[in-house]
């Protein structure tokens, strides 16, 4: 867009506002500086301008949402995982953080370059889809898993005594060296990892 | 169960996902994924490693107190402890899976004890373990033997060879629990160590087992066959 044009714009705006939206169609409207006369210019320059970063918009938008969606579909319980699509769903959360971050980012750009010029149903269009890419962004980095299955920080332990397990309840057990630990299932079955120290050896317990 | 270093590095597991019913976990240390069941890493920096084993045994509560009496156990998370089920395992068994193996003859959610020698593989049903132990086999060239302990629910493999020689392992019948041996005629207790006789002092080698739903064994170890009396 020329200055030309985009004095003109402005006053388009000023004078008549919403008749700027309509790009590429020839505006009409009053010239703020010769009361009476009127300023006519075609805006075709500035539709080619807007195409673009608004697709590389919308592109950068579905890419931030499919590398948190595409996984999380595919990893799903209850449902078939085969090699090929486990392997992708692992490489897309390998880089779904990285790649959310930089969605991100060059879309914050474009959008707050493109701002003053959007209309008002394309700055919210724009909002949404930075919502998604921010939503993307967070999903990216959580273990879902772990809402539903709370990790245990710091695994406490009690003596044989004070258990309250009952006897027939069946415990994971290892010994190493003079140390003997026992995970009830019950627990396990909940928590599925525990991570531990016996005997000064790191073992990962798993059920 | 598995010992958690790496390449000197002592890795911290969470749970992070699932692969056909069987979980994955993500080290904090990588960010590398690992299926649970075999202990891989399947995906990211540590991809191609493997944890090793760490022996562990799966039996109630009440016996092994006896065994370990100054033991620890793990104390409930006090704001998770209302989610543990005690009664999960019915429900379990009606759930769906995502993989079966129809012409197997057993379904995908019987329960196996699992046990792999030498590159051999063989699946036991707890059931019939647990209906005929002591349950006497030979996997992977070594005579094994599965035995249940004195509270019918736990199970135990050990190496059916003493000094060489292979023996049998019999219930005796009278008071109370015990095995005694062909060899020796020895007494043996659920650890694996005689108690009486000429063998008295020494112990049987204990073999890994995975207890498993029949799916997810026959899954990772394809060429695994299954017990039958």
């Amino acid at each position: 867009m020329t200055s030309e044009e985009g004095t003109w714009r402005r006053h388009a705006r000023g004078v008549a506002p919403g008749l700027s939206a309509r790009v590429g169609k020839a505006i009409k409207c009053f010239n703020p500086n010769r009361w009476g006369e009127f300023l006519t210019t075609e805006l075709e320059v500035s539709r080619k301008n807007g195409l673009l970063p608004g697709v590389a918009f919308l592109l950068l938008t579905l890419s931030a949402v499919a590398l948190f969606v595409i996984p999380a579909w595919i990893i799903q319980p209850f449902r078939y995982q085969s090699p090929r699509a486990l392997s992708l769903a692992l490489t897309l959360r390998q880089i779904a953080p990285g790649g959310t971050l930089l969605a991100g980012v060059v879309a914050l750009f474009l959008a707050m370059g493109l701002w003053p010029r959007m209309s008002r149903w394309k700055k919210a269009a724009t909002a949404v889809g930075l919502f998604f890419i921010a939503a993307a962004a967070v999903m990216a980095r959580t273990d879902y898993f772990e809402w539903m299955f709370h990790p245990v920080s710091a695994p406490g332990f009690q003596s044989v005594t004070d258990s309250k397990l009952d006897s027939g309840e069946m415990v994971l057990a290892v010994r190493f060296g003079n140390e003997a630990r026992a995970y009830p299932i019950r627990a396990m079955a909940y928590h599925h990892v525990v991570n531990d120290v016996v005997s000064g050896i790191p073992i990962a317990v798993t059920y | 169960m598995w010992k958690s270093t790496v390449e000197g590095r002592a890795l911290h597991f969470r749970l992070a996902g699932i692969n056909n019913q069987n979980f994955l976990m993500r080290d904090e240390e990588t960010g590398s994924w690992w299926q649970q069941v075999s202990g891989q890493a399947i995906a990211g920096e540590l991809r191609g490693q493997a944890l090793e084993l760490a022996p562990y045994d799966e039996l109630s509560f009440g016996l092994w107190k006896l065994e370990a009496p100054a033991g620890q156990v793990l104390a409930p998370v006090a704001r998770d402890a209302s989610r543990y089920e005690s009664n999960w395992e019915p429900k379990v068994e009606k759930l769906p899976t995502v993989i079966d193996f129809p012409r197997s003859g057993l379904q995908p959610r019987e329960v196996v004890l699992g046990m792999e020698i030498n590159g051999q593989s063989r699946a036991y049903p707890l059931a019939m373990v647990l209906a005929h132990a002591p349950v006497e086999d030979r996997l992977g060239g070594t005579p094994v033997v599965l035995v249940a302990g004195p509270d019918g629910k736990s199970v135990r493999a050990f190496r059916s060879q003493l000094d060489g020689a292979d023996l049998e392992l019999f219930h005796k019948s009278e008071r109370g629990w015990a095995l005694i041996d062909s060899a020796t005629v020895s007494e043996w207790n659920f650890t694996g160590c005689a108690t009486s006789g000429p063998s008295m002092g020494k112990c049987l080698q204990a073999l890994p087992l995975l207890k498993d739903y029949w799916f997810d064994w026959r899954n990772y170890h394809p060429q695994s066959g299954i017990y039958r009396r």
